[in-house]
């Protein structure tokens, strides 16, 4: 097959273009298979851009002379290709792909052209050459230079391919072909002439060509003239360039000497400037204004006028000692002179501000202790506001002398506290004084208002004992209450209601004037930092003060207070409600920030305070232990409403109310004794017990006593205590008493108990008021059956016998033939009640329950009820029994249920 | 009955309180009804201001109360009484006791309207007494959906009798204070009756009241 044919065939359709052929054979040859012509070709694809060099495996189809193309590589992907020996002459190639090929040629040239043409074309298309080794030089070195070897590979490549391609021409060149042999029209007749006239007509053209050429010469000539006219004056142009740009540099060169010049003086006229401003500031600092000067030598420290000239001297006098001035310019001698000076001024003008204050004090303390007595008749505090107003406007100056001299600020505090120390002791006592005063005439006015002799307590037992006389009944059921528990009667209410108001006087006085004070004391001594002020006036102060004392940590103690202040302000205020309080609710603001320093103040203001309260307290609860509870309710109260300021006033209150508690808790215990110690009388019937009837009054006393306070819990706790008590006393009580049944005792008491205390309905006696009931209960139904035996005694034995035997196991129809239960003898039995004799019995069992219960406790009906509903059930059950046991004996009861009920109707209607 | 209480506060030195403690008039009240018609939640209702939603049938059980009636300080006691009863005899001894009666019916419960014709002829049979107070209470108003008792049909009654009928609930304590406080007026203006007519003929009565007891 030609290389044409395969061309055709194979190729063309693809657009390749088939190089170079020859015939290989596979190494090693398998000489089993059917030798079949095979082909290696290397192709040249066209289309695909970059060009692609193909190498082809070729072979002959298996039908029919066609070739079919068996494998395919790129050129590109050849990594060497071995010739086996460069000497030796040998057919046998092979070419490394991925794998690696064994071939041998047919002959030796043709090995060689392959070679050599895979060579060219690898170095024309190819930028990553393919190895080529074992070759002989002769056949690569033909392309040495690649230049020439490209044209070379070319040419031999368009010959190679001229010789064997037609190519066509085109439609343009046809056409103008065309065109031209259409214009000439021998020219297909007569190609000579054609060929004459396109030869004329060439160098015609050739003619006019050379001709333009040379006519265009002049032009060329001017033109060039103008390009060089052009670059003269182009030169022209850069000398003044030149000139300019050295006239540019000599004015750069001025310029910049000028700015030097220009930042030297900037600098200066800021430093002027700046030294100036200095000197101003230093001035505007440590100037003094010379009445201030004035003011502090010698102005007048009584009116208000001239206390607010000299506050505002002393304030200017602390700034201008405290100006922030460079500390270089302290040196300066004008500054260090001026500061002596200051320092003078402030040591007279304190002096002068001590000792006048210092008088001040004490004065104040000896006159308000002359007119002490006017208050005594009214129970009432003495009012300080005066004082304080007084003193009050001289507060900025003792801020000043805070800041400026320590210690004559402490030695002044000392005066102060050590003579309104005297004063507020006289004042507590005396006030404390005044209201036990007031304890003791109310309970003797009130005595004498009751209609007897001047001593309350005589009175007291004196009406009381006529009253006994009088009450005819009453003095049945006698008993003895050892202690001086008492409720409620006209003359105790009244004092009591006295007591309390004495109480919340006391307190609240106590508490108006200790805060008074402190608030003075407070705003007067500067105890706290206010480097956070609340008001106005405490940020004129903040300014005055500049930096203030930062150092000692209060302000932390201050924020905390304050977080703390915010959540219980709203409680405060909506607590105290009264108008007196109300008013203070704005001042606590400022009273929480509260510290350390107050609290030792206030101590040293009113040593006596807590004792003198506590002796009152003490007093009280001497008169009556009754008191504590209000004491307890109105204390705690109190507490509350100063415990959030953790103030001294709080403490003291607190440490009282720790007292009062334990007189509380006392109280109760001597309640409790005493209804342990509580002897019944044994001639009469029970009754209620004396301390049942005393815990509901003292139940509903406390009620009204504690409703509402927080302090209710105690009081559930001393509830449970003596309810406790009652229940084992009534036991007691109930074992020991003579003359009443011990159900009876019970059955009344607790039913009274469990009455009471489901009037309480306080949750944590729920146990106690069940209790109660099932007692009760119990009693009831215990004292119904052993009160029943009695009517039918021994019927009732005997029935009791017949059940026994019953029980034991013998047969109910039997027990008649037992000599005790025979027949006979139950018609003995029930021939001692006949229904005249229970009628009989009845009612003297219901006139025996009428005389053990008593009319209080209003149980006979409620226990006539019980026993009449038991003696029907027992009827029934002798009835029943004797069907049982005595079967066809025709023996019934000698009184029907008919008459029972007769007898019930009759029995009520004797009464 | 008034004179027992003051006494246990004898030797106490300042005692006084006596008759402040203890009111001297005693209202007697009785509540009868059928079984399961609310006379204890009646009564609790009014005693502690408390509704018991448990049914538990009562035996009988007496309660005491100060309360204050036009500006008098009273007391009441009430028995409370059991409305299952197989003889009705048993009844007599407390219906004698009481000097007004609650004749207490569940509306939504026509046989206990019917039992109260008979606890009304036992009353007055027992206090001899047409004109005994009473009170005919038409109780559970609040599930006046159940109802089987008409208004019309209790009035009726009411109007045959010549008392008054009130429909309460115990549950919301509707009228609850009303029918013991009117019950209260009406023994408070009998009581003063009697006495008016007791000024003169007091020896009397006397001696007709021991006749009795030789009877018995």
């Amino acid at each position: 097959m030609s290389k044409q044919q395969l061309q055709q065939t194979l190729f063309l359709p693809n657009d390749e273009r088939l190089i170079t052929m020859i015939p290989v054979s596979k190494m090693p040859r398998k000489t089993n298979l059917k030798k079949r012509s095979s082909l290696l070709c290397v192709v040249l694809n066209t289309v695909e851009i970059p060009v692609k060099v193909y190498i082809y495996h070729v072979k002959k189809s298996d039908r029919g002379d066609g070739f079919k193309k068996k494998m395919a590589w790129l050129l590109r992907d050849l990594r060497m290709l071995d010739g086996r020996s460069a000497d030796k002459d040998t057919s046998e190639f092979d070419l490394h792909f991925e794998k690696t090929y064994k071939w041998s040629a047919s002959s030796l040239e043709e090995k060689e052209t392959f070679i050599s043409s895979l060579w060219r074309l690898s170095h024309r298309f190819l930028i990553q050459k393919p190895e080529f080794v074992n070759i002989p030089q002769r056949l690569l070195e033909e392309i040495k230079d690649p230049h020439s070897l490209g044209e070379k590979a070319k040419s031999v490549d368009d010959i190679s391919m001229e010789g064997e391609d037609y190519q066509a021409l085109s439609g343009k060149e046809e056409a103008d072909l065309e065109l031209l042999m259409s214009e000439c029209q021998v020219a297909i007749s007569n190609a000579e002439a054609f060929t004459e006239q396109l030869s004329k007509q060439l160098s015609v053209l050739d003619g006019a060509n050379i001709h333009s050429i040379m006519g265009s010469e002049d032009q060329v000539l001017n033109l060039m003239r103008l390009l060089d006219d052009g670059i003269r004056e182009a030169e022209m142009i850069e000398d003044k360039l030149d000139t300019y740009d050295k006239m540019l540099a000599n004015v750069k060169e001025q310029m910049e000497v000028m700015r030097d010049k220009d930042t030297l003086m900037t600098v200066r006229n800021t430093n002027h400037q700046r030294l100036l401003d200095e000197l101003q500031n230093l001035v505007d600092h440590l100037d003094f204004d010379l009445k201030y000067t004035q003011a502090l030598m010698d102005g007048d420290l009584t009116s208000p006028a001239g206390i607010v000239e000299c506050t505002q001297a002393a304030q200017a006098l602390h700034s201008c000692m405290n100006a922030q001035i460079h500390p270089s310019l302290q040196r300066t001698r004008a500054v260090e002179e001026q500061q002596k000076h200051f320092k003078k001024l402030a040591i007279h003008f304190s002096k002068r501000l001590s000792h006048h204050l210092n008088n001040l004090f004490i004065h104040q303390g000896n006159e308000i202790g002359e007119t002490l007595s006017r208050y005594a008749g009214d129970l009432k505090m003495p009012q300080h506001n005066s004082i304080h107003k007084e003193l009050v406007i001289y507060a900025d100056l003792m801020l000043w002398l805070k800041n400026t001299d320590e210690t004559s600020f402490h030695k002044l505090s000392a005066v102060y506290m050590s003579n309104l120390c005297k004063l507020y002791t006289r004042e507590v006592m005396e006030f404390m004084e005044s209201a036990k005063q007031k304890l003791v005439t109310t309970k003797e006015t009130k005595g004498k208002h009751h209609g007897a002799s001047t001593l309350s307590r005589l009175t007291g037992s004196t009406t009381s004992l006529t009253k006994i006389d009088h009450r005819g009944r009453s003095g049945s059921i006698q008993s003895v209450d050892s202690s001086s528990i008492k409720y409620g009667s006209d003359l105790d209410i009244a004092m009591r209601s006295v007591f309390d108001s004495v109480l919340e006087k006391v307190l609240s006085e106590l508490e108006r004037v200790c805060i008074a004070e402190q608030d003075f004391c407070f705003k007067f001594f500067h105890l706290i930092d206010k480097s956070s002020g609340v008001d106005d006036d405490q940020k004129k102060e903040k300014e005055a003060s500049g930096e203030a004392a930062s150092g000692d940590g209060d302000a932390d103690v201050w924020v905390a207070k304050q977080t703390y202040s915010a959540s219980e302000g709203q409680y405060i205020t909506e607590n105290l409600g009264e108008g007196l309080m109300q008013t203070r609710a704005t001042v606590t603001l400022e009273m929480r920030q509260i510290n350390d320093q107050v609290r030792s103040m206030m101590a040293e203001l009113f040593p006596q305070l807590e004792q003198e309260l506590d002796q009152f307290l003490t007093h009280a609860d001497r008169q009556d232990g009754m008191y504590s509870m209000y004491m307890l309710v109105r204390m705690s109260q109190h507490v509350i409403n100063n415990q959030d300021m953790g103030s001294f006033l709080g403490k003291t209150f607190g440490n009282c109310l720790i007292k009062v508690k334990r007189n509380f808790d006392r109280y109760v215990d001597v309640m409790m004794q005493s209804v342990r110690e509580t002897k019944v009388s044994k001639k009469n019937r029970c009754g209620i017990i004396s301390f049942v009837h005393n815990f509901e009054e003292f139940a509903n006393l406390a009620e009204n006593i504690f409703r509402g306070s927080d302090r209710h819990a105690d009081l559930d706790k001393a509830y449970s205590k003596v309810v406790r008590i009652i229940f084992e006393q009534i036991m007691r009580v109930a074992q020991e008493h003579q003359k009443t049944p011990k159900e009876v005792v019970l059955m009344e008491n607790f039913h009274r108990m469990y009455s009471v205390l489901s009037h309480l309905k306080n949750p944590c006696l729920e146990n106690d008021r069940k209790e109660a009931k099932q007692r009760y209960t119990e009693n009831l139904k215990a004292y119904t059956v052993n009160l029943l035996g009695r009517p039918l005694e021994k019927l009732h034995t005997f029935f009791e016998g017949v059940e026994a035997r019953v029980a034991t196991g013998v047969k109910p129809e039997e027990v008649g033939f037992q000599l005790a239960y025979s027949k006979q003898e139950l018609r003995k039995v029930i021939k001692e009640y006949p229904g005249k004799e229970v009628k009989k019995n009845l009612e003297h069992l219901n006139k025996k329950v009428e005389k053990q219960l008593c009319e209080e406790e209003n149980l006979i009906q409620v226990v006539w009820h019980e026993m009449q509903d038991v003696f029907i059930q027992q009827y029934k059950y002798y009835d029943e029994l004797m069907r049982r046991c005595y079967p066809d004996s025709n023996i019934t009861l000698e009184f029907t249920m008919q008459n029972v009920l007769q007898f019930f109707s009759d029995i009520a209607q004797a009464h | 009955m008034s004179s027992s209480t003051p006494s246990c506060f004898l030797l106490n030195t300042a005692m006084s309180k006596a008759k402040t403690q203890q009111p001297a008039v005693i209202h007697k009240v009785i509540m009868v009804g059928s079984g399961g018609v609310g006379k204890s939640a009646l009564t609790l209702q009014f005693m502690y201001d408390e509704f018991v939603e448990d049914y538990e049938p009562t035996k009988a059980d007496s309660y005491r109360k100060k309360v204050v009636l036009d500006g008098e300080e009273v007391q009441i006691d009430i028995l409370d009484t059991a409305g299952q009863e197989d003889y009705a005899a048993i009844r007599d001894n407390y219906f004698r006791s009481g000097e007004g009666f609650l004749c207490v019916f569940s509306i939504k419960e026509q046989e206990s309207f019917q039992a109260t014709q008979d606890f009304r002829e036992q009353i007055l049979r027992v206090k001899n007494d047409e004109n005994i107070p009473f009170l005919l209470v038409g109780n559970m108003v609040d599930l006046a959906e159940q109802r089987q008792v008409s208004v019309d049909e209790a009035t009726k009654r009411a109007q045959e009798w010549k008392v008054s009928y009130v429909e309460t609930s115990a549950k919301t304590r509707a009228n609850v204070d009303k029918v013991f406080y009117d019950l209260m007026r009406e023994i408070r203006s009998r009581k003063m009756e009697a006495s008016r007519q007791n000024n003169g003929k007091q020896k009397k009565k006397k001696d007709s009241r021991k006749k009795k007891c030789v009877i018995l």
